[in-house]
Order: C-alpha cells, then structure tokens, then sequence
C-alpha cells in the first residue's frame, strides 16, 4: 500500500514536469460558461474535500463573528444586467475599507469606462465601492464602500461588453526568505481599526488583523472565507503550512480548499484574526492553496486608507509598481550568480534554486538521431497585469550529442532546433511585434550565435520583454542552445540580463 | 491542262487557323471572286454564320488619274482590292475594318497578303507581287527536344540532390525507407507536372513537347534546390540576416521563369504576352509576399533572426565581444517605442469608433 502510494507521488511530479506549464490559478470568478448557477460547484476536487472534513464548533463560532465584515465583490458592465467576474472581500475599518486582490478588481481598476463595481454583504446589502490604492506585485486591492455620494467618478461612455472576463489566468507567488522581515505596522493598524468599529456611522465591523509578534506554527489550523463560485458564503478550515518556497514574494502556503470566487476573501485565525487573504490555488494538487500574507494588506491599508479614489485607468499605478518589481527583480537575479557543473564541455547558465525551480529532461533517439538533455527554469511569481501575467525570468537549454549522425546531419537537426523558437506572446493590443539583434559572439574564444528579440508594452511604458538564444558553434556533433526570457523589465534592464546571461557562457575547462 | 496548272495563279485565297496553319486554300483564276454558302459562289464556305452571298472580292486598276499607260505600266502600277458584302447579318471584316450588308471598300494594295474575317473562318488573299517573308528558324522547344542526354544529365543531378537532402534529414535507422518513398514521389511528382503541361502544349499545338517540360522542370528543380542551401549558407558564413530575409524573391523568380518557358512550349507565337505573363505574376507574388509579412510580423523579410546553422568551420564572419553586441541593441529601443506609441495610439481610435456603431 505504502508502495503505490509512494509510486503515486512519483507519478504526479513527473506529470508536473511533463506539462512544466504553471498550473496555479487564481481564485476569482469571471463570467463564463463554468460560472452558471446550476452546475456543481466546481468538478475540482476541493468542493469535496471541503464536505468531507467536518466544520468544528470553533469555525461555527468564527463564521459567526466574522459574517458581518464578509463582503462579495461584484465587478459588473456599466449599464447592464452582467456581472462579469466576482470575488470577495473584507471590512478592515469601520470607515468601510475593504481588503481584496488586485486580480478581482482589475477589471474595473483598469477599464473603469466599462465596468463598476459593487459588494453585497451577507445579509443581502448591495452598494458601490471606489478602489482607492492598489498592491499589484503582491495582488492586493484596497477599496472603500461607497455612500450614495462616492461612487466612483470615471467617465462613462459606451458601454458595450468586452470579451467575456478572463481573469482566472494562472499566476501565483512563491516564497521568498528575504521580504519576510517587513511586517512592520500591523498592530497598531489593527488595533485602530477595532476601536473604530463603534464608532461606525453605518456599522461597518471590521476584522482585525493578528499581530506580526504572534506568528503562527506550522499546522495550525486556519480558516477561509469566501463566496465560491457564486453560490454563497462559506467557511473552510485548513491548515498552515509556512511560506511558499521559492517565491519571489511571501506567500502562505494553505493546506484547504480555495475555488473561484473565493479570492480576496480573508483567511482567520482560531481567535477571527486575519493571517492572510485568499488569492490562488494549484489545479494540479489537492488543497494547495496560497494566501498574501496578512502583513501586506496592512501596510496597504496604511499607505491608502486616506488616499483618493482612483479615477481611470490605473495602468500609471500599475506600471509604478512593475518598474519597482523588474529593478527588485533584476538585482536579485544577478546577484545570485550562476550554478556550477551544468555541463560537462561547457559553463551553461543555470540559475540557483532560490526562487526558481528547474525541471530537466533526457531524451535519447530511437531511430539512431539526435539525442539531448534539456533543462527548464522558471519562476512561480507572476505578476498579474489584467489580461495577461508579466514580471517573470524563465531559462531553458538543451544539449545535443549528434555522434550517431555526422557533422552534416548533425547540423541540420541544430539548425532546426535553433529555428523552432516562438517569440510572441501577447496579442497586438498588449504588445508590439519582436524585433531581433544578432550576431556571432565571442565567449573567451568560444564562438556563440546569439539572438536578442525584444517586444514593448503598449501600455506600460518603458518595460519590455526581452528574449536571447544562443547556439554554441564550436563543435562539429554536439552543442548546446539556450533561451532566456525577461518580462516587464526596462531595456536598461533588458541590457543588463542579456550581458550577464550571455557573460556566463564559457569552455568549463580553458582551451 | 498540266500546263495550266503550272502557271501562276491570279491570286490565292486561304482558310487559316488559329495557329497560322493552312487548312484550306483556293487557286484564283479569275475575277471577281465570290464567296458564300450556296454553291454558285467561287469559294464556298459550308458556314451557318455565312450568308448564301456573303461576299465579293475584285481586284481593279490603281489611279485612274493615270489610265491609258501601257501594259507594263499597268502591270507595275499598284492594284486596288474591292470587297464588297452581299446580304449578310453578320457582314464581314477586312483587317480591321468592318463591312455591313451592302456596303463595300477599296484597299489599295499593300504589297503584303490581305486579312479577311468571314463567318467564323479566318481567310488569306495572297497576290503574286506580294513580299515573302525570310524563311524562320524552328522554335528552340523543337531544337531543345531533340537533345535528350543534357535534360538526362540534369535530372540525375536533382535525383542526387533529392538523394543527398533524404540523407541528411532523416535518422540512419529510418534512411533507406524515406529515400525509396521520395525517391517515388519525385518521380511521379515530375511526370504528373510534366504530363499536365505536355497536354496542354498538345491541345493547342498538336505537339506534346514533353522532353522541353521536362528539361524546364528540371532545371527549375536544380536552381530552387540550390536556392535552399546556398542563401542559407553564406548567410551563415558572412552572418548575413539580410540573405535568408529575401531569398523567397530569387525562389519566386525560379518558379516564374520555369512557368514562362513551360508557357513558351504552349503558346509558342505568343512569347511577348507569356514573358508578360509570367513579370507579373512574379511581381504579385512578391508584393503579396512583402505585404502579408509586413502585416504578421511588422517586417517586410521574411525570417525574423537568420536560423540556418552549418558547421562551425564554414563561418567566416568574426565574433564580437559580449560588450560589443549588447550595446549594439541600444537602438531597438527606439524603433520599439515608436511601435508600441503608434500602434496603441491607432488601436484604441479604431476601438472607440467601433464602440460607437455597437
């Protein structure tokens, strides 16, 4: 028994390895077919694993203490009937600040013409909310409920419907040691917003945040909170698991359930104390869930609790913070050097396991071809941009052996190898069309053919995502390429990483 | 009798064909000529667009300014043709010009033979004084068919080149069953197109001029191999972007000459409208070649880096330090943000306008 279950586990990594896409999936809802009221749930797995483990008298009591601070977040089409994504959210003040993800209100925060947005409470209250300060590397969102008066002031013109919400795209974080030691302003934030409560003009109870002094312990059971899928509030206890390792921005790692719908719903402690906000999930594993860190939202709330409300677009915002994330990013990436050993002719750039994950493969032909080794690295932090993800470094490379095939042959497989590479990624509203530099270049006396394309941000100004490939020619029957990838960088950036990527290529032994 | 079928006659009408072959021709022995469906006529044409008196043809004394010359005179001076249309719907035209029912015209007599239309028959009047033109030289698809050992020669090249590309793509496990197959394919390939043009040469020259289409084909064969590998390689000797990026024009050229000279074996009297034919299909294709790139990939080439790799001992062209190459980037910077500004700045125009309609 234990075999097969052991032999299961295996089964499951290599899957992982095969598909090496990053099956992470935020867990907002957007309007679509998987959204009718009728169907179950969700056919994933968490929905049962929810009914199975049964709700213990304290989470009957967190649930009752926290039901008034529970909100859903509608984003809905200016001027017509259609929700097009929701999402929950949490009182934070009893001024009516509301803690989400970025990720549930960018809709509305990045094409504010079109969309509004709305929450509904538990008992069935519905009103507008403005979005006041956003949080995009950690995707965090801070809003305020809006009397009559505050509604959200954008300019209205035509309202037609966009394509149909998509903001269930895979994205997620994963942990970091060096951002850990910023929890700063907790407490007193908390403690301010408790004592608020009373003095409420409507009745907003807030939730209170647990203070950074008392951290959790592995396996301590946490609960979370949302509207899954549309169908209603719920509780789902899990467990803590820590930080996420190998991500780039703290996140906790959630032993329970999330499904869409549930992000930015607030995850509590025993005593109802926020530890962390609901944000993905892997679709790949069972209750493998992500929380942001409850430390961010409160540094969130005091940076915009008295700030105004954000009218338009919010791409400035959004391009701020990304140039913080791609120069943060960038000096990190450098600074972690290279690994040592990646192969035995030469010093291929592979980067340590900090806060990417490297998958490889062997492959040996069996009608006597080529045969070759590849590896891949990726980040789990993706920063997520509205329709698309950005703010990642991926590398990958392979190592050909053509002995069975001749110089010519050989050749003739590296050619192909080097011409099967795509250098598009977003559509042309996002993104311009590549454009490439190349030319032969000289790594200690070992000659490389590199490749640099480059594509601009429509609307991100000055960052770019910038892709090199490179072919080692020094060897008539074997050789290795690689490609690395840099989104949402400057091109100062960009010109760094290429020289650093390009400087670690180099004989393992002098010629 | 025999005598009198020696001598020259008067005139010589012919019924030609498309082709500028004789189909039929009448001896002239007398004027004036008539020509029609019913029997009585000179020239009988068993034509339903032909009327039973269709036509009339003379042949008068010139000037009249200088009648009663003597007879060598007369024989120098110049003639006039008079054609005249009888009771006919569809009249007749003579070069030209076009004759109704009834009317008639006078040519003078050129010295060259005279065009007539009638019905659907084409017709030739020839006169004895009349220019003959130098006897022409057989077309060069006749002369080329004759010599079949070079056309042999270069079919065996591109049997080795085909041979030579199976070898070099496919695995060594695999090698001997995908050169039988391509092998084949080739093969049928070429006597499939070859075939298909031989019945076209033969519908409309009674000649299937097989041996000329295969030699055009397999020539084109020869330059568009070659015209796969050595672009390629100097652009990977010289490193060269620019040479892959445009090579699919000199490709297009290859196709469009092979299709004129395939043409030339179809058409042969036509090598001005073919040669036409064949620019400007070479031109379209490259101008709809350059457009849709431009509109896939905002560039006119066709390859977005050079991707052809040889043998590291084949390059030529020097390597640059790292320090070099990355500040060569420095001006893509430029032309990204001007794409990135102009085509968002377009884009949402177009976006609001069809909001607008919506």
């Amino acid at each position: 028994m234990r075999d097969r279950v052991r032999r299961w586990a295996a089964a499951g990594v290599l899957a992982l390895a095969a598909s090496s896409a990053l099956t992470q999936t935020r867990v907002s809802q957007s309007a679509g077919p998987a959204a009718s009221a009728a169907a179950p749930p969700s056919p994933a797995a968490p929905a049962a694993a929810v009914a199975a483990a049964p709700v213990s008298l304290s989470a009957r009591k967190v649930y009752e203490q926290a039901r008034p601070s529970l909100v859903q977040i509608r984003t809905v089409l200016k001027g017509g009937p259609s929700q097009t994504s929701v999402g929950s959210g949490f009182l934070v003040t009893a001024q009516g600040h509301i803690v989400t993800n970025f990720h549930v209100v960018s809709e509305a925060a990045l094409k504010p013409e079109r969309h509004d947005l709305v929450y509904v409470t538990a008992d069935g209250r519905e009103a507008p909310l403005v979005i006041l300060q956003l949080d995009v590397l950690h995707d965090l969102a801070l809003l305020r409920a809006g009397d009559a008066g505050a509604a959200p002031a954008a300019s209205a013109t035509g309202a037609s419907p966009s394509a149909t919400g998509a903001s269930a795209s895979a994205a997620g974080a994963t942990a970091s040691v060096k951002a850990t030691s910023t929890r700063a302003t907790g407490t007193k934030v908390s403690a301010n917003a408790a004592s608020a409560a009373g003095a409420a003009t409507r009745g907003f109870e807030p939730l209170a945040f647990r203070p950074p002094s008392q951290p959790l312990a592995q396996g301590e059971r946490i609960y979370s909170l949302g509207n899954p899928l549309d169908v209603g509030f719920t509780i789902t206890q899990g467990t803590y698991n820590g930080l996420v390792r190998r991500s780039f921005y703290p996140q906790i790692f959630f032993g329970g359930a999330l499904s869409a719908g549930m992000s930015g719903g607030p995850a509590l402690d025993d005593e109802g104390h926020v530890v962390g906000i609901n944000v993905a999930r892997r679709v790949d594993g069972e209750q493998v869930s992500f929380l942001v860190p409850a430390e961010f939202a409160i540094a969130l709330l005091a940076r915009g609790r008295d700030a105004a409300p954000i009218i338009g677009p919010a791409y400035g915002i959004v391009d701020e913070q990304l140039q913080q994330h791609q120069a943060a990013l960038t000096d990190r990436f450098i600074a972690q050097g290279w690994k040592e050993a990646t192969h035995p002719r030469y010093r291929v750039p592979v980067p340590p396991d900090v806060f990417m994950r490297c998958w490889g493969t062997s492959e040996v032909s069996r009608t006597g071809g080529l045969d070759f080794e590849r590896s891949e690295c990726q980040m789990d932090t993706r920063i997520f941009v509205g329709e698309y993800t950005t703010g990642t470094i991926a590398l990958r490379h392979e190592s050909y052996d053509g002995s069975k095939l001749g110089p010519l042959r050989f050749a003739a497989r590296y050619s192909q190898s080097f011409r099967n590479e795509a250098f598009v990624r977003l559509p042309a509203q996002h993104q311009t069309k590549p454009r490439c530099n190349e030319d032969y270049v000289d790594r200690d006396g070992l000659p490389l053919r590199a490749v640099v394309c480059m594509r601009a941000y429509k609307k991100l100004p000055q960052l770019y995502d910038v892709a090199v490939l490179v072919a080692t020619l020094d060897q008539n029957e074997s050789g290795v390429q690689g490609r690395f990838d840099a989104q949402g960088v400057t091109f100062a950036n960009a010109q760094r990483l290429v020289r650093h990527y390009l400087d670690a290529y180099r004989w393992a032994q002098p010629h | 009798m025999g005598a009198a079928a020696l001598a020259e006659p008067l005139a010589l009408l012919e019924s030609v064909d498309r082709d500028g072959l004789v189909r039929q021709s009448w001896r002239i022995e007398r004027w004036p000529v008539t020509i029609g469906r019913a029997l009585d006529n000179t020239v009988v044409l068993s034509d339903p667009h032909v009327a039973a008196h269709h036509a009339t043809l003379d042949l008068v004394a010139a000037a009249p300014a200088d009648n009663g010359s003597d007879d060598a005179a007369a024989a120098a001076t110049p003639k006039t043709i008079v054609v005249s249309a009888g009771a006919t719907k569809n009249g007749l035209s003579v070069g030209r010009e076009r004759i109704g029912a009834g009317a008639s015209t006078s040519i003078a007599d050129s010295g060259r033979d005279l065009e007539l239309q009638i019905g659907r028959s084409q017709l030739r009047l020839r006169l004895p004084g009349h220019v003959l033109a130098d006897e022409m030289a057989m077309t060069p698809v006749v002369v080329v068919e004759r010599r079949w050992a070079p056309t042999l020669g270069f079919a065996f090249a591109v049997l080795v080149f085909v041979l030579a590309n199976v070898w070099i793509d496919t695995d060594p496990d695999a090698l001997s069953r995908a050169a039988g197959g391509l092998v084949l394919a080739t093969v049928t390939g070429a006597a499939i197109w070859c075939g298909l043009w031989s019945l076209l040469s033969k519908t409309f020259t009674r000649q299937s001029h097989f041996g000329w289409h295969l030699r055009v084909f397999v020539l084109a064969s020869l330059a568009t191999l070659t015209l796969a590998v050595l672009p390629p390689l100097l652009a990977f000797a010289f490193s060269w972007p620019w040479l892959t990026d445009y090579s699919f024009i000199a490709v297009y050229a290859t196709v469009a000459a092979a299709i004129y000279f395939h043409l030339l074996a179809v058409e042969p009297g036509r090598e001005r409208l073919m040669r036409g034919v064949a620019t400007t299909g070479f031109v379209v294709g490259v101008a709809l070649s350059l457009w849709f790139n431009v509109q896939r990939t905002g560039r006119p080439g066709e390859e977005l880096y050079m991707n052809h790799l040889f043998p590291p001992q084949l390059r030529v062209a020097r390597t640059k330090p790292v320090d070099r190459f990355v500040e060569g980037l420095a001006p893509m910077q430029a032309i990204l943000d001007r794409k990135a500004k102009e085509q968002s700045g377009g884009e949402i125009e177009s976006r609001d306008g069809g909001e607008d309609e919506e």
